[in-house]
C-alpha cells in the first residue's frame, strides 16, 4: 500500500508488481472462462486500481495481449472440439487490419465518449445474452 | 455471403480492438452466437483461436508513440491472464452451453459497469482528455 497513487510514473516496487500480477490472473480467470483477451476487464482495473489514464491502460493491455495469453485454455477447447478453425481464420485479418484504424482513431477521439458508448452497448450485449440464456 | 459477413464482422471487431485497448472477445463471443448461430462454447473456442496472433500489434505503435505503454506492467499481465486463462477454462468446459452465456451476460454488464465508472472521475482529475484532442 506504500504506492499505487502514480502507477503511471514507473514508481513500482514489488508490491505493486504483485498487485498487477494478481489482477491479471483475475482477467485470466475471465478469459479462460468466457473465451475473451481479458483486456475489456484489465483496462478498466489497470485504471481504477492503479490509476492508469484511460490512454495507457489500453496500450498497457495489448501490450498485455501480443503473447498468446489464451493458448492455454485454447488446447483445453480444442480438445472437446470447440473451436471452429475455418471461422476463426476469417476473423483474424479483419480484427487485424481494424485495430490499425481503431488505434489510428483512438488518437483523435475524446476517450471518456468512446468509452462510455462502447459500456452502453456492452451492457445491452450482456443484458440480452443472460435473458435469451435463462428466460427463454 | 457468409464468408463476408465473418470477414466484415472482422473488420468492426478490429476498430474496437484499436480503438479501446481490447482483445475484441468480448464483442466476437456474442457476434458468433447471434450473426453466425454458433454454441457459446465453440464461439468462446473460436474467439480464443482468433486472439492468438496478436491481433492488436497493428494499434499498438500508435500508443507506444505517445509513450502511453507500462511495458513491465503488461509483461507481468500478460503471464497472469496465461496461467488465469487455463483455470478459467477448467471451470467453463464442464457447464452447460445455457448457464455459460448466461454467465457470459452478467460479466459482460459487469465489465459495462467497471468501464463505466472509471470514466466519470476521470474526466475530472486527469488531464488525458485533454490531450487525446490533438
Amino acid at each position: 500500500m506504500a504506492d499505487g497513487a502514480d502507477g503511471a510514473d514507473g514508481a513500482d516496487g514489488m508490491g505493486r508488481g504483485v498487485r498487477v500480477f494478481l489482477t491479471a490472473c483475475v482477467c485470466g480467470i475471465a478469459s479462460g472462462m468466457f473465451g475473451i483477451g481479458g483486456g475489456v476487464l484489465l483496462v478498466p482495473l489497470l485504471g481504477l486500481l492503479f490509476s492508469f489514464s484511460q490512454h495507457r491502460a489500453q496500450g498497457t493491455s495489448l501490450v498485455a495481449l501480443i503473447p498468446p495469453t489464451g493458448v492455454l485454455a485454447l488446447l483445453a477447447y480444442a480438445r472437446q472440439g470447440f473451436v471452429s478453425w475455418k471461422t476463426g481464420l476469417l476473423l483474424i485479418p479483419g480484427v487485424f487490419l481494424g485495430g490499425i484504424v481503431g488505434g489510428r482513431l483512438a488518437e483523435k477521439l475524446q476517450p471518456q465518449r468512446m468509452r462510455q458508448v462502447f459500456a452502453g452497448i456492452l451492457f445491452a450485449l450482456g443484458t440480452w445474452q443472460a435473458f435469451s440464456a435463462w428466460w427463454r | 455471403m457468409m464468408t463476408s459477413v465473418i470477414l466484415l464482422l472482422g473488420l468492426g471487431v478490429g476498430v474496437l480492438v484499436g480503438l479501446l485497448g481490447i482483445g475484441g472477445g468480448v464483442v466476437l463471443v456474442p457476434a458468433m452466437v447471434y450473426l453466425l448461430g454458433m454454441d457459446q462454447h465453440l464461439a468462446q473456442g473460436t474467439s480464443l483461436f482468433i486472439l492468438l496472433p496478436p491481433v492488436g500489434v497493428g494499434a499498438l505503435p500508435e500508443y507506444w508513440k505517445q509513450g502511453q505503454v507500462d511495458l513491465r506492467a503488461g509483461i507481468l499481465c500478460a503471464v497472469g491472464i496465461l496461467l488465469g486463462a487455463l483455470g478459467g477454462s477448467l471451470v467453463a468446459l464442464p457447464l452447460p452451453s445455457r448457464h455459460l452465456q448466461g454467465l457470459f451476460g452478467c460479466f459482460l454488464m459487469l465489465s459495462a459497469i467497471l468501464l463505466w465508472r472509471k470514466a466519470q472521475p476521470a474526466s475530472k482529475t486527469s488531464g488525458d482528455g485533454g490531450r487525446a484532442h490533438g
